[in-house]
């Protein structure tokens, strides 16, 4: 018991005097101690000597209140000689914070006198860390909790280690310069004008936002995203987009070390809306600001193709050998579409394919108008090869190596790619129309009309090779249904009300209240709802097929037989001019609006 | 009886050993959690403003200016080669003394100090205190709040 009682007394004592020691022996003290010893040594006058003597360590602290919060930081705590000219040789953490002309610092007499002053500015406000911290691990960032390490000196235990080393350096504290150094061009921040520059030229405006600067809504909003993201994560986004979201489309852009860094360092300085850059003016500026070289005299079709490169459109696009992986090929556009079609398309993507996912870019107009003349120009059409050859480099890369629509850019695609594999579908439409769909492509969609690419005789081997391969069935004969060639029921206020009774009832399920196809329902099934929305489809298809899939329903997707469900014929009309007037009106709206 | 003597003995002095032990460990314990509540008394960190400044370089305060500064309280006052820091805080209520021609005023109550911040008229109980005013290695001169010195102390610059 007793011999118990001595050790438990022991180990109280032992464990009381290491929390002591602990609580009441820091390291700063020792710093300060020192400092005092030889600053005693370094000098010469008598009343400083004394006073260095009496001075016993305390904790040094600059309260700043002209930065947002207010900052209390304690770095001179235990880095006492920052303001020491006598200490500029010395080692961390006695050494004098270095003085630079560059930052405004003035030589008067011998003596250096700061433009930015602690006693102003704090530590915090340019180096970031936790000015409260009174231990390295604290102070400097070092804790992985800590959303604000030193930038550029410090680099967190849980960085990826295969970049961590690119993330230490002087230059990242430019994202702190440009907190109010907000000019355009300010000469000590190379790096984030350089950042700014790129956001521009390697069009990641056309995805992102950022108030003042861009519009983008693809991509994650990054107006505060240097609040938000830690440098190790910024770097890991543009180099890896996929890292951190498996889903994620945007493109790797494959860009330098030292533009990624660039990138890096612009973007940990948006924190915000920055009062400088919210005027339209600028952002129309910025975008007029990175032009892209072109020697004069240059023609249209060579200027074009120059800004097809450096606009970065193939981090997306496939042209020839570049394949950006997300979006269509254009090597044969100039068989597919034409002038106006492509300005169309420019000015607004979704003017003519309606849930298309490409950003509205603003380049200057010229700049269209010469990657419009390039690509009208690529009219080289494929040497005539096997089908099998020929569905390999130009249907694969959406409609899948296996035919079943899951090329490499399907996910990208709005509507998805036809499914060779659904024989239902394949087997039950008649060989005109799916040539048809081949000739002169599906309006409103992805799919372009290949007949000036591929001959005729082409076609049908394609089709035959496609229902041999993947459909592995040949086609039946249509089934003689009742089908009017033409709507039998008159368009008028009264059958589009009953159509769109009807179709509220019974379609929105599917097909969604708006009738764009993303009703509830519309995640389980696939292929997609047909978006009824878009008007270049629904032009394009003739009654009698509207009529078809309604009251038969089409095989191999998950549109049921109507006619099964107790819908009449007059009530299928009724549909049929509702979905006609709605696009009629949406038209209508549209060009008003131009 | 030796041996049973011996027997009793023994544990005895085991006995005292160990007592001795647990006294000094139990009240070893005890004064070092006495000495560190007395510690944990007076905080090592305060929330103000740092009570020692800098105030900028001697060139700044031409000679035979008197400049308050009104963030620091504090007027600084250059004679030739002497400089001092006056406070600027009326003893009275705590109000910011303004200069005037024979010294300082303050706008509250009517409190008055002359040249040297001796009271010489209105409520005001105490002269105004004169701060430790001293020269870093920067070359900039540094205000102490925190040490008072006796009225016509000065700094030679």
């Amino acid at each position: 018991m007793r011999l118990a009682l001595a050790i438990a007394s022991f180990v109280v004592l032992i464990v009381h005097g290491a929390v002591f020691y602990d609580q009441f022996f820091y390291r700063w003290e020792r710093h300060q101690t020192a400092y005092f010893e030889q600053a005693r040594a370094l000098t010469k006058n008598a009343a400083e000597k004394t006073e260095l003597e009496n001075r016993s360590p305390k904790i040094e602290q600059y309260i700043v209140t002209n930065f947002g919060e207010t900052r209390v930081d304690r770095c001179g705590t235990c880095h006492i000689a920052i303001d020491d000219p006598r200490f500029a040789g010395h080692a961390q953490p006695l050494k004098t914070h270095p003085y630079s002309a560059a930052m405004g610092d003035v030589e008067r007499n011998g003596h250096w006198e700061r433009r930015h002053k602690f006693t102003d500015f704090g530590c915090t406000v340019c180096h970031g860390g936790q000015g409260r911290g009174l231990e390295t691990k604290y102070s400097h960032g070092e804790d992985e909790f800590w959303p604000e390490p030193l930038l550029g000196y410090v680099t967190q235990p849980n960085w990826r280690k295969d970049f961590a080393p690119k993330l230490k350096g002087k230059e990242y504290m430019e994202a702190n310069c440009a907190q109010c150094h907000t000019q355009q061009d300010f000469a000590g921040t190379p790096h984030v004008n350089r950042g700014r520059k790129l956001f521009y030229a390697m069009n990641c405006y056309g995805c992102h936002k950022i108030d003042g600067m861009s519009e983008g809504t693809l991509g994650p909003d990054l107006t505060e995203a240097g609040k938000k993201f830690k440098i190790d994560y910024l770097w890991e986004s543009i180099v890896e987009p996929r890292a951190n979201l498996a889903t994620s489309f945007m493109p790797k852009f494959n860009l330098s070390e030292d533009d990624v860094r660039a990138l890096v360092i612009f973007l940990k300085s948006r924190r915000g809306v920055n009062f400088a850059e919210t005027e339209m003016d600028r952002y129309k500026a910025h975008v007029a600001n990175v032009p892209v070289v072109i020697p004069p005299g240059t023609e249209n079709v060579k200027a074009g193709e120059q800004l097809i490169a450096e606009r970065a459109c193939t981090a997306c696009h496939k042209l020839r050998d570049k394949d950006g992986g997300i979006a269509p090929d254009l090597s044969y556009e100039g068989l597919i579409r034409d002038n106006t079609w492509l300005m169309d398309h420019f000015k607004n993507p979704r003017s003519r394919i309606p849930d298309s996912i490409m950003p509205t870019f603003r380049f200057p107009g010229d700049d269209f108008d010469r990657i419009t003349t390039y690509l009208v120009s690529l009219k080289t059409p494929p040497p005539p090869v096997a089908p099998a050859e020929t569905f390999k480099t130009l249907c694969e890369r959406c409609h899948g190596e296996k035919g079943d629509g899951n090329g490499k850019v399907a996910w990208y695609l709005d509507p998805n790619p036809r499914d060779f594999t659904k024989a239902a579908f394949m087997t039950s439409k008649p060989r005109e129309r799916l040539v048809h769909s081949i000739q002169e492509g599906v309006p409103g969609t992805s799919m372009p009309p290949w007949k000036n690419v591929i001959a005729a005789q082409q076609v049908d081997g394609v089709l035959d090779y496609v229902l041999a391969t993947f459909t592995r069935d040949t086609l039946h004969a249509p089934k003689a249904r009742s089908i009017p060639e033409t709507n039998p029921v008159p368009a008028g206020d009264n059958s589009v009300r009953h159509g769109e009774e009807i179709f509220l009832a019974r379609c929105t399920g599917c097909h969604g209240r708006k009738a764009d196809g993303k009703g509830p329902n519309s995640l389980d099934i696939s292929p997609k709802p047909r978006n009824l929305r878009n008007q270049f489809f629904v032009d394009s298809v003739q009654d009698k097929r509207l009529f078809e899939s309604i009251l038969y329903g089409v095989q191999g997707t998950a549109m049921p037989s109507w006619i099964d469900y107790g819908l009449t014929r007059n009530d299928v009309g009724d549909i049929v001019n509702f979905i006609r007037s709605m696009n009629q009106k949406s038209r209508s709206q549209q060009n008003a609006g131009n | 009886m030796p041996v049973t003597q011996k027997q009793v003995e023994e544990p005895v002095g085991r006995r005292r050993i160990l007592l001795w032990l647990s006294s000094v460990g139990l009240f070893g314990s005890a004064v070092l959690s006495a000495v560190s509540n007395l510690v944990f008394i007076k905080p090592r960190a305060t929330y103000g403003q740092p009570t020692r400044f800098s105030i900028g370089k001697p060139d700044d305060f031409p000679s035979g200016t008197r400049i308050s500064l009104d963030v620091k309280r504090v007027c600084v006052v250059r004679d030739g080669n002497k400089l001092a820091a006056i406070s600027t805080t009326c003893t009275h209520l705590g109000c910011i003394v303004g200069i005037s021609d024979t010294g300082f005023a303050c706008p509250c109550h009517g409190s008055r100090y002359d040249q040297d911040g001796n009271v010489t008229g209105g409520p005001a109980p105490k002269p105004l205190p004169w701060y430790k005013v001293s020269l870093a290695p920067n070359g900039e001169v540094e205000v102490d709040k925190g040490i008072q010195v006796p009225p016509g102390t000065y700094l030679n610059v």
